[in-house]
């Protein structure tokens, strides 16, 4: 014959079963919209098999609450009582009262900070749906194609940009890439670009903004790629004066 | 009466009882039932003022149970994240010997007997399964009828409903002879 206690055991092992499928239990929010009779149907539904793979939780609101006591019942807290009582919540009060303090005050600090960095983000981002003006063009040539005691392309020091144009050899490439490169330490990368299409006219213009590059000597390297392979196309030595 | 007249009266009416409530309900300790009668207070008194109804005590009793639930979902989330042992961490408090285990065949038939069990609960309509599951867990049947929101009546013919349909699967005519006729 089977008894109750082993269905309680099969039981167990299934609610185990089922919480793995089920999830976390309900939260109080959903809890209390539960037994307010604030939720649709199915919602109820669904709040209450949660529950059930719970039981523990169920207790917490099927349980019955107790009365109030009376003043002259025992359970009602004495004067000597209540004032311990009062006063251990009390300190809990003032103790949270000074967390609070703490927090608004982090809150306010980090409202401030988080006032500033949006402004500067939205002025930046201003500043990139504006059009820029680019003083000139300037036309770079390849190092050792300028001639005997060749000098650095120099940059314009006037506008917010530079609009570099290296001359390129058309159809050398299927695809270009660009990289500038520190050029007293041409291992530091200062900048690379992604792979580019070759443009109809076999030009590639690359934008500069002034702030990027500071005050020295640089060389910007064009690859070509075909296929598989890249191989450095021409390099142009630039220098940026100072302001 | 202020604020915190009528605060001070429930606290004094309230206090012990809510610790006996948490003590016998829950199984914490007196000291834990202390510290969360003290948090449903004090939960209360902050929000007593965004209050506006008459049956204080109801809010009480819903502030109460709200403090037990969060405490007891958090042990439960909490043991999922539990910290696991090295099996082979030296330092790990060795498992005592495990007793004689059933031989093979026993533990097999136990096995097959369990998960015909388990399917036939699962099997039940959702109403009688919901029934019967509860009160597996030994909640009465007011408890289940104030869960379910269903008169006692309607559970008492649920378990009946599922007590005749878990004989008839089990093949066991006189199975769970507790459930009442």
């Amino acid at each position: 014959m089977t008894t109750k206690s082993e269905l309680s055991a099969a039981n167990r092992d299934l609610i185990t079963e089922n919480r793995l499928a089920i999830g976390e239990p309900p939260t109080a929010e959903e809890v209390l919209a539960y037994t307010r009779g604030e939720l649709a149907p199915d919602e109820e539904a669904r709040i209450r098999e949660r529950l059930i793979a719970y039981p523990d939780l169920v207790r917490t609101l099927t349980t019955p609450f107790p009365e109030g006591a009376d003043p002259d019942h025992p359970d009602y807290l004495s004067d000597h009582e209540f004032a311990r009582h009062w006063k251990a919540l009390q300190k809990r009060r003032h103790h949270s009262d000074g967390s609070l303090q703490v927090w608004r005050a982090f809150g306010a600090i980090a409202a401030a900070v988080a006032v500033v960095l949006g402004g500067l983000l939205w002025r930046a981002e201003m500043q990139l749906k504006q059009p820029v003006a680019v003083w000139e063009q300037q036309d770079l040539y390849p190092d050792a194609q300028r001639g005997i005691g060749e000098r650095p392309n120099t940059l314009t020091p006037h506008g917010d940009s530079y609009l570099l144009v290296p001359t390129l050899l058309p159809d050398l490439a299927d695809k270009l890439r660009a990289e500038i490169v520190d050029a007293i330490n041409p291992s530091r990368t200062v900048w690379s670009s992604k792979t580019l299409s070759r443009t109809a006219d076999g030009s590639l213009v690359i934008v500069v903004p002034r702030e990027f590059l500071k005050q020295g000597t640089y060389r910007l390297v064009v690859y070509g790629i075909t296929g598989e392979r890249q191989e450095p196309l021409n390099s142009y030595t630039l220098r940026v004066p100072a302001r | 009466m202020t604020n915190d007249d009528r605060f001070q009266d429930l606290y004094r009416k309230y206090y012990k009882r809510m610790v006996r409530f948490y003590v016998l309900s829950f199984r914490v300790t007196e000291e834990d039932a202390e510290e969360l009668t003290q948090d449903a207070f004090f939960r209360f008194l902050e929000a007593m003022d965004e209050y506006r109804g008459d049956a204080e005590w109801a809010y009480l009793e819903t502030i109460a149970r709200n403090v037990a639930y969060n405490r007891i979902r958090s042990q439960k989330t909490a043991k999922r994240g539990a910290e696991t042992v090295d099996v082979h961490d030296r330092n790990a408090i060795p498992e005592p010997a495990a007793p004689p285990e059933p031989d093979y065949a026993q533990r097999e038939e136990e096995a097959l007997r369990s998960k015909r069990l388990r399917d036939a609960i699962a099997g039940l309509p959702t109403g009688s399964r919901e029934c019967i599951q509860l009160w597996l867990n030994e909640f009465t049947y007011d408890e289940i009828a104030k869960f379910l929101k269903i008169t006692v009546d309607a559970v008492k013919s649920r378990l009946r409903d599922a007590k005749k349909i878990l004989r008839a699967k089990l093949g066991d005519a006189n199975a769970f002879p507790e459930v009442e006729e």
